[in-house]
């Protein structure tokens, strides 16, 4: 059920854009042809369903990825320096980031650099990243501390040695918060794409999808449910998913 | 440290943090593309006028003296000018806090309760079906983003049985509170699961707690138990959520303002943006950050009430 829950939108976002005509038929904007209708400018919206879930699934995972790749070092290299200073100078900024709404600096970085996939991948990921760091700093501070990590330094250990130990120590910790990672890049990615940030207008992306037929939502509300739903149930399966993988690795 | 100690440590921290998110702000409004003088210029860029626009906007000023005089404005409540239509930004943020505030409310006023009775309910229950399914209801739900919510219930409860009304266009929020309906639900949907689950965790741990042993033991009633002692040790956690909820809402909810066309600070921040107001955008900043500082050290002294032992944040 659970697994379902998140496969059925997956493998329709992963394999849907390989079962879409190179060609398509253009109707008029929100009529009944097709299984789904047409959207607001006639295209089928079974065939943008089809299309749309790619972008918003991969963009959420490399953003995310990237959230973990700047944040492990930057959190661990806060977590096992040995002047306080660096600590604080790197972890302090943070601070000031939660004060500001993520939307808004989507909003203000986006404009900015104008649209672009990057553009909202390397957004997503600033604004997940702090998170990321504070967790694994937590994490670090922990195996920092440990005997073992003293007693390497002693014998001369090399820092990549050293920095693998830390490494693997805090994975666990680190799994155990992956899932909530990437429900939040999910969400952010799908809101963002909703208020236009970052796509173009008339792209096949589920967000997009549901912003732009929104004024057909009393002619041809399939357009508008069919991918507001998939992303309903994508974000409600991983999350399910993803907790109860953690209830069984940490009873 | 005492209670009086702490908040005032803490306003003086917060002063500092609005006053960096106020610099940030302005460094990036500076980085923002498109020169607001050539936009006002319209169809005729000619450089003269465009230059007689910049000097009557104070554009042609260095950076620097221009932050001086934005940030001496700022404890007189004046935001400086709106570079679209002349007017003061103060009007703008007066405009947009008025629907904000008609969500926020009475979200936060719905919040504490029905969480309160999800988590108290799902904990009493511990493991038991109720439990069960209360659980995996608000994990699942938890992460929906609101712009999908919102259309699916428009869909269904807007559209299809008409009961209720799609949107707030042209309608006066107040005068019509049937508008406000769907967008509560949705703005309660995230919040509630999050601050449900804290209940419930924060319930489970207390009720097996030493001190609710202790309390049984000396033979005060089950309901005393609970509800005098076991819940508000519960609920210090929940404060804090409930503080980031409210940050959240009085931020303007920028995506449930634009689905259901509300005329909140959400909406005043994307038409700004859109339109290169800088000074809108730098107001709307500010007011934003002394929100985050006031709510959030709001809640560190209720929590500090609350269970006097927990670790607060210094």
């Amino acid at each position: 059920m659970r697994l379902l829950l998140v496969l059925a939108p997956l493998a329709l976002a992963l394999l849907g854009p390989l079962f879409v005509p190179e060609r398509q038929q253009r109707h008029a904007p929100f009529t009944d042809s097709g299984p789904l209708g047409t959207d607001f400018v006639g295209r089928d919206v079974w065939y943008q369903v089809l299309s749309g879930g790619r972008t918003v699934v991969l963009v959420a995972v490399v953003a995310a990825a990237l959230a973990y790749a700047i944040g492990v070092p930057y959190g661990v290299a806060a977590a096992t320096t040995r002047r306080r200073w660096v600590d604080e100078v790197l972890m302090r900024p943070l601070d000031l980031l939660l004060a500001v709404p993520s939307l808004l600096v989507l909003i203000l970085v986006a404009t900015i650099a104008g649209p672009g996939l990057v553009v909202l991948i390397v957004v997503v990921a600033l604004v997940g990243f702090p998170d990321v760091a504070r967790i694994s700093r937590a994490a670090a501070l922990e195996v920092a501390g440990r005997p073992a990590l003293e007693a390497m330094r002693l014998q001369g250990e090399s820092l990549r040695r050293r920095t693998g130990y830390i490494g693997r120590s805090i994975s666990r910790s680190l799994a155990a918060d992956l899932g909530t990672r990437l429900t939040a890049s999910l969400y952010l990615v799908a809101s963002a794409s909703f208020l236009g940030v970052g796509v173009p207008p008339d792209a096949a992306d589920w967000a997009v999808m549901v912003d732009r037929n929104r004024v057909g939502l009393f002619l041809q509300p399939w357009a508008v449910v069919v991918p507001a739903a998939l992303i309903v149930c994508l974000s409600v399966g991983v999350n399910l998913v993803f907790d109860r993988a953690l209830k069984e690795v940490r009873p | 440290m005492t209670l009086r100690a702490y908040a005032s440590r803490r306003l003086l921290l917060g002063l500092v943090q609005v006053l960096a998110v106020a610099t940030a702000v302005f460094l990036l409004v500076q980085a923002l593309p498109g020169d607001a003088a050539v936009a006002l210029a319209g169809d005729q860029p000619d450089p003269a006028r465009i230059a007689a626009i910049r000097t009557a906007m104070g554009l042609d000023r260095p950076a620097p003296a221009r932050y001086a005089d934005w940030l001496l404005g700022l404890p007189r409540l004046d935001f400086g000018v709106s570079l679209v239509s002349g007017r003061p930004v103060a009007e703008f943020l007066a405009a947009g806090v008025g629907p904000t505030l008609l969500l926020a409310v009475p979200t936060l006023v719905l919040l504490l309760p029905i969480s309160v009775l999800v988590g108290v309910t799902a904990a009493l229950n511990e493991g038991g079906r109720l439990d069960r399914v209360l659980t995996s209801l608000t994990t699942g739900l938890h992460s929906i983003p609101e712009f999908a919510l919102a259309v699916v219930l428009v869909a269904v409860f807007g559209v299809q049985l008409g009961w209720l009304p799609p949107t707030a266009v042209g309608v006066d929020l107040a005068a019509n509170p049937a508008v406000l309906v769907l967008p509560l639900v949705v703005l309660l949907a995230r919040p509630v699961c999050t601050i449900s689950r804290l209940v419930r965790a924060g319930m489970v741990d207390a009720l097996s707690s030493d001190y609710v042993r202790h309390a049984r033991r000396l033979g005060l009633t089950e309901t005393r138990v609970r509800y005098r002692h076991a819940l508000p040790n519960a609920l210090a956690p929940a404060v804090q959520q409930v503080a980031r909820t409210a940050d959240w809402l009085l931020g303007g909810v920028i995506v449930v303002e634009a689905v259901f066309v509300v005329p909140g600070l959400g909406t005043t921040l994307v038409d700004a943006v859109a339109a290169r107001d800088l000074p809108v955008v730098q107001g709307l900043a500010v007011v934003f950050a002394v929100t985050t500082v006031v709510v959030n050290l709001a809640a560190d002294v209720i929590a500090f009430r609350l269970a006097p032992r927990t670790e607060v944040a210094t």
